[in-house]
């Protein structure tokens, strides 16, 4: 197990010292190899909060983490002899707004900045940055660009290019798709998938969007009120009873089979998750 | 945050009840008559009624000391400045002062010993002040071990006494302006501050946007904190380690910190300026308010105490003692 968290508490400070609990006992583990897996939640339900734990950002109030084998427990006496930073290197996380950290003259060097802060020589890191702007898919003219005067989707590719410089071993993504336009997220979701076959790396995405969960995650973890609720298939999750008691939307796809099943009694039973699984058992059907 | 000046806490008392003008007007006249002051005796007197006052308006002397804490380095400088080079009046202390290695060596050894145990203890002045005994007592008696050099320290009563009068005055000032901000909120303040600095306007200064400018600023501040700690986690994320490094490091750090967030402020002013100006904000146009000052009985009978203060003080400084 690559991070693995035991009944993991954290309480945000407040001035009337009440605080506020973003997560509430959350016991997860992930791979550090071959996992593709979303994580949903309502705004406010403690996702973020979540995947700043799993590269250490924030340690736990309560409960203790192990990831990568370094431990990290609720009392910070015990963390004082921790070092953060390898942990940070081995989980990349790549935030919700790319003006948070891109702050270089050009792509390039910002993307180098990642990988020469972990040790790595200008040749190395020049050579990581040409890499990792392809793997986003801009081309090598952006190197010389500066990160300003690129549109919100290129800003964005180029913080994940940043991240993926730094050669982490599990990637975590926050909302990586939003503000996007359908076009520009289906690739940018296409690129993390590459990223998780090719690769064989672990990619953990937040995301809003039902169909990313349904079509590409074999495995869904559902946040609601700081507490982990839900963490298996993402087929099981969108039975019935569950999306009545979290809320869930509903993918696309399944709208469109329940339809096709009620509308003209199709048997279209087994495990459809995208377009083109639908249109092959529908022309398996149809011959 | 340990800065308590120019921290706004709820409470209850008269103090909260006033008008933010009147209080600020108020500030302005007890100012002026604690600089007009020039007696000890009176300067305590005055000490003696702020005191009285915090108690009535139920405001904690303790928050008022820890208004002051930031200032100590400040009023001890000046304290022992003036003890030190004010010649005038009477001797009240002469020593010579010797400089041995052996007495340089223990003194030094004193202050760093109380640099490194003071967080232990917990009277930190008491501790304070022992040391400054030990440091006089090793440079002025242990006179015999081969001093390479000597002076003399003379301590002069009026040195003394100026000393000691103007870090009164300081703590007066630095104690009314705290009751000001303690008691006020910043958006009454500046309300308050703008209604006052308006006769500005035979200057032609624009007091409505410079009260404009000071609430905008005082809203994005705790925007800009939040801003600010989200970078530093973005930045974390990619190696970036804000509690260690070398300098040279520590200067890429900063300016990691730095360039996300003047993009960002210049960025959130932008997206204000049209926010304002899509809700028909004009610069400089009439406007009504939301909140509307009234004046009470109150602020007029505390105007006329702050009059009387004043009076009082120009007074005692041309006939003094009558």
């Amino acid at each position: 197990m690559a991070i693995k968290f035991e009944h993991v508490s954290f309480q945000y400070k407040s001035i009337d010292n009440k605080g506020y609990l973003a997560l509430n006992e959350v016991n997860v583990a992930i791979e550090n190899k071959g996992e593709f897996i979303t994580l949903i939640g309502e705004t406010g339900s403690g996702k973020s909060t979540l995947v700043q734990h799993m590269n250490a950002l924030l340690t736990p109030t309560k409960g203790a983490m192990n990831i990568f084998g370094i431990k990290i427990s609720s009392k910070s006496k015990e963390n004082k002899n921790v070092k953060f930073n390898p942990i940070r290197k081995q989980v990349g996380l790549v935030f919700q707004f790319p003006e948070y950290q891109l702050f270089e003259e050009t792509v390039e060097k910002d993307i180098m900045f990642g990988p020469k802060n972990f040790g790595v020589n200008e040749r190395e890191a020049k050579k990581r940055a040409r890499e990792a702007i392809a793997m986003v898919g801009l081309d090598e003219s952006y190197l010389e660009r500066s990160p300003f005067n690129l549109s919100g989707g290129e800003k964005k590719r180029v913080s994940i290019a940043g991240i993926l410089a730094m050669e982490p071993d599990i990637l975590i993504l926050d909302e990586p798709t939003s503000g996007l336009d359908p076009r520009g997220r289906d690739a940018l979701l296409k690129v993390f998938y590459d990223i998780h076959t090719s690769l064989n790396k672990t990619v953990l995405i937040i995301t809003h969007d039902m169909n990313t969960v349904y079509e590409y995650a074999r495995r869904v973890l559902v946040m609601r009120e700081g507490e982990l609720v839900y963490d298996g298939d993402p087929v099981k999750l969108f039975s019935r009873t569950n999306v009545d008691n979290w809320n869930l939307d509903v993918p696309d796809i399944i709208r469109l089979k329940q339809a096709l099943e009620t509308e003209f009694k199709l048997d279209l039973s087994g495990t459809i998750r995208n377009k083109q699984a639908l249109l092959k058992r529908l022309e398996e059907l149809l011959s | 945050m340990k800065v308590v000046i120019g921290r706004y806490v709820p409470g209850t008392g008269f103090f909260y009840t006033m008008d933010p003008r009147t209080k600020i007007i108020a500030l302005i006249i007890l100012m002026v008559a604690t600089f007009l002051i020039d007696s000890l005796m009176l300067m305590l007197i005055a000490i003696g009624l702020i005191v009285l006052l915090m108690i009535v308006g139920k405001i904690g002397i303790k928050r008022v000391y820890l208004g002051l804490r930031p200032l100590m380095f400040l009023l001890m400088f000046t304290f022992v400045f003036q003890v030190l080079f004010n010649r005038q009046g009477d001797i009240l202390l002469k020593r010579t002062v010797f400089y041995s290695p052996l007495s340089l060596l223990l003194g030094i050894g004193l202050i760093v010993m109380w640099l490194f145990t003071k967080k232990f203890t917990r009277f930190k002045l008491f501790y304070f002040v022992a040391v400054i005994a030990g440091v006089f007592y090793i440079f002025t008696e242990l006179g015999d071990l081969n001093p390479f050099a000597q002076s003399t320290l003379a301590i002069y009563e009026e040195g003394l006494f100026m000393a000691m009068f103007i870090m009164l005055r300081l703590i007066i000032i630095v104690t009314l302006s705290t009751i000001l901000t303690i008691t006020t909120k910043p958006t009454d303040l500046n309300l308050g501050l703008e209604h006052v600095l308006k006769p500005l306007k035979v200057f032609r200064i624009n007091t409505e946007d410079i009260a404009m400018i000071i609430s905008i600023s005082l809203r994005y501040i705790p925007t800009l904190l939040d801003e600010a700690n989200k970078i530093m986690l973005a930045q974390a994320s990619r190696g970036v380690d804000f509690k260690e490094g070398k300098l040279k490091d520590k200067v890429m750090q900063i300016v990691s910190l730095l360039v996300p967030m003047f993009i960002i402020s210049f960025k959130r002013s932008d997206e204000l300026a049209n926010a304002m100006e899509a809700r028909s904000f004009v610069p400089g146009a009439k406007r009504t308010r939301l909140h509307v000052l009234a004046w009470k009985t109150l602020d007029s009978v505390t105007i006329v105490v702050a009059l009387l203060a004043l009076t009082l003080s120009i007074t005692l400084r041309i006939w003094p003692w009558i």
